[in-house]
């Protein structure tokens, strides 16, 4: 007697080979056949018109603390993953010790657009070590974790303050070699690292501050257990990519470890960055390091209010620098005359007309209905204003909470991401999953894949597409139970309609803690997920299953 | 496998400065002239960081301008 059986559904399996019409029986929590399955079950799932594949893994996540009080990581589960991976970008939340997590807050708060009510509000902090992070999490978990630690916090634990001042001594490389042993015992899949991070009073986050042979050092630990490295380089510049993809290179090289690097952008501006960095990754495959390029799915878009700080005003510091402000402090900026003609100014000659025209009026908060969906460009000449002087006049005639969406901020030409996306040596990723709350909703890529390059391009087929998010993501991060439709792997499983899986529009939901705002877009055609056999998403509910794990 | 060369870097030592930087990467130049073209070659370092010209032990420091 089967646990479940998947029935009549299009089997897709993860390893990028041909589906095929079969079952799927699950016996406790693994796989236990795959093909024309004999038998009964307790429970039997139909799934004809639909495919079966193996859970979608996220390997670019931020849900370090959303974890805490929702093992869900809502609503990615819905999307059909069934893996993520947060502590990305070098900031975990362990280690860490009590007295260093105002500070670390604050580099998520700024690097990661989270509330400071996510950490205050919400759960017991209580661990200072990786195993008790791990512990915290665990109690509730219903989508499995794959939990990177940050370097900057490991960093910051061996240096106090001066992990943002100087080098490190040779005692202080081996004693965060130490701890990251430690770290990694307690079941972390590996090291982030960041070279273009800030913490939130601007200065370089405590990863910056080492020297190659520190990250040398803790690669060589990496090695050890043979576990990932992730970073992020400097994006905005091919150059210095190509920079960074040799060091990592070297390092992948020494100590035969498997590294990523996040994010890749395709912009018209830069057209040939993409196609530069990819072929250095090929030299460097064809050397045989392991680099591997994460590429999300979706377009670059943004949504800002003058409620909150946004990364949105990074090009304008003077604004930026204002809307971080308290909202006394803030409204008293925007209605003084003098400060309102420099932020204008700030915007261009022509009163922020291409910079800002182009901006949309959302809706979903106190913007009046005339003029939702219109550009700030068509709005700004309604009322005879320059754009820059529009968005603050109709922000602080509705209370700042006016949303703006800037929807053309690259990646979106879907011919030239298509095959980028289908290239080989592309890790498909970088959802920043739990990260940019109200900026962007980081949920829906996977749906995005098949309804924009399985679908509507035909970038990559069926096989393919499942093969970038299971099997394949599975193998670069060592995932060696997950990732296919195979007997005796984790029973994974997503169940979802090829014709209509998709991602919903992209809404404000206030269901974080301290009734915080977030951006989030619910799924369509994923119909059944399961987490380790056990059914965690079913007819568009959650169930009360609780089966996910920390894997490793 | 021979790499297709691509802009030569070199990364700060402990408490490099950037006349250090650029003597060491550039030492038949003078130093004025060397610290000069480090600074016009690292825009990301030099113009837009703050504090401009900090240099972090991790930096990627150009040492000749982009290939053409």
């Amino acid at each position: 007697m089967f646990d479940v059986i998947v029935r009549n559904g299009l089997v897709v399996d993860g390893s990028g080979a041909q589906a095929f019409k079969g079952d799927v029986a699950v016996k406790d929590g693994r796989i236990a056949a795959v093909g024309a399955v004999q038998g009964e079950a307790r429970q039997e799932i139909d799934a004809g018109g639909r495919v079966v594949a193996p859970g979608f893994i996220d390997p670019h996540t931020h849900f370090d603390v959303q974890l805490l009080w929702d093992g869900a990581a809502r609503p990615a589960l819905e999307h059909g993953v069934t893996c993520i991976v947060p502590g990305n970008c070098s900031l975990s939340l362990a280690p860490l010790r009590a007295g260093d997590r105002r500070q670390v807050v604050g580099m998520f708060q700024q690097i990661e657009e989270m509330p400071p009510e996510a950490f205050t509000t919400a759960f017991d902090w209580s661990w200072e070590d990786f195993a008790g992070y791990r512990a915290a999490i665990e109690k509730a978990l219903s989508i499995n974790v794959a939990p990177l630690v940050g370097h900057s916090v490991i960093r910051l634990w061996v240096m106090g303050p001066a992990s943002q001042q100087r080098a490190a001594t040779a005692d202080e490389i081996a004693a965060m070699q130490d701890l990251l042993r430690e770290c990694l015992a307690a079941g972390a899949v590996g090291l982030s690292t960041s070279f273009v991070d800030t913490d939130e009073n601007g200065r370089p986050v405590p990863s910056r501050f080492a020297q190659f042979e520190e990250l040398d050092a803790l690669c060589a630990v990496l090695g050890e257990f043979d576990r990932m490295l992730q970073c992020v380089p400097e994006f905005f510049a091919t150059d210095i990519t190509i920079a960074r993809i040799d060091q990592l290179a070297e390092l992948s090289l020494k100590h035969g470890i498997t590294t990523t690097f996040s994010p890749v952008f395709d912009n018209a501006a830069t057209p040939d960055n993409v196609p530069r960095i990819m072929a250095r990754v090929e030299e460097q495959f064809a050397r045989g390091a392991k680099v591997w390029p994460q590429m999300q799915t979706r377009p670059l878009d943004l949504s800002f209010s003058f409620l909150r700080p946004s990364l949105y005003f990074a090009r304008l510091p003077r604004w930026s620098r204002i809307l971080r402000q308290d909202l006394d402090v803030k409204l008293h900026a925007l209605r003084d005359p003098e400060t309102v003609a420099k932020m204008v100014a700030d915007a261009g000659p022509d009163g922020g007309d291409k910079m800002l025209g182009r901006l949309i009026c959302r809706g979903g908060d106190a913007a009046p209905a005339a003029m939702v969906g219109r550009t700030l460009r068509d709005i700004a000449a309604e009322r005879g204003q320059s754009c820059a002087q529009a968005l603050i006049d109709l922000s602080l005639e509705n209370g700042l909470d006016v949303a703006f969406l800037d929807a053309s901020l690259g990646h979106e030409n879907s011919e030239r991401i298509g095959p980028m996306l289908a290239h080989p040596l592309v890790h498909i990723g970088a959802s920043d999953g739990g990260a940019h709350l109200a900026s962007f909703s980081t949920y829906g890529d996977t749906g995005y894949l098949f309804s924009e390059f399985v679908r509507k391009t035909g970038a990559m087929s069926l096989e393919q597409a499942v093969a970038k998010i299971t099997g394949e993501t599975a193998d670069i991060w060592g995932l060696k139970d997950r990732g296919r439709l195979k007997p005796g792997l984790a029973a994974d499983i997503v169940v979802f309609d090829p014709d209509t899986i998709d991602r919903e529009a992209e809404l404000p939901a206030f269901d974080m803690p301290g009734d915080g705002m977030r951006y989030v877009r619910a799924a369509r055609g994923v119909e059944t997920v399961l987490v380790n056999g056990q059914i965690a998403y079913a007819d568009g509910a959650y169930t009360a299953a609780r089966a996910g794990v920390v894997c490793v | 496998m021979q790499l297709t060369r691509q802009r030569r870097f070199v990364t700060p030592g402990p408490d490099e400065t950037v006349e250090a930087l650029a003597l060491r990467a550039l030492p038949d130049q003078p130093v004025e002239t060397a610290v000069d073209a480090i600074k016009s070659w690292n825009l990301h370092i030099f113009a837009m960081r703050k504090p401009a010209g900090l240099l972090l032990g991790s930096d990627v420091v150009f040492v000749e301008p982009p290939l053409s």
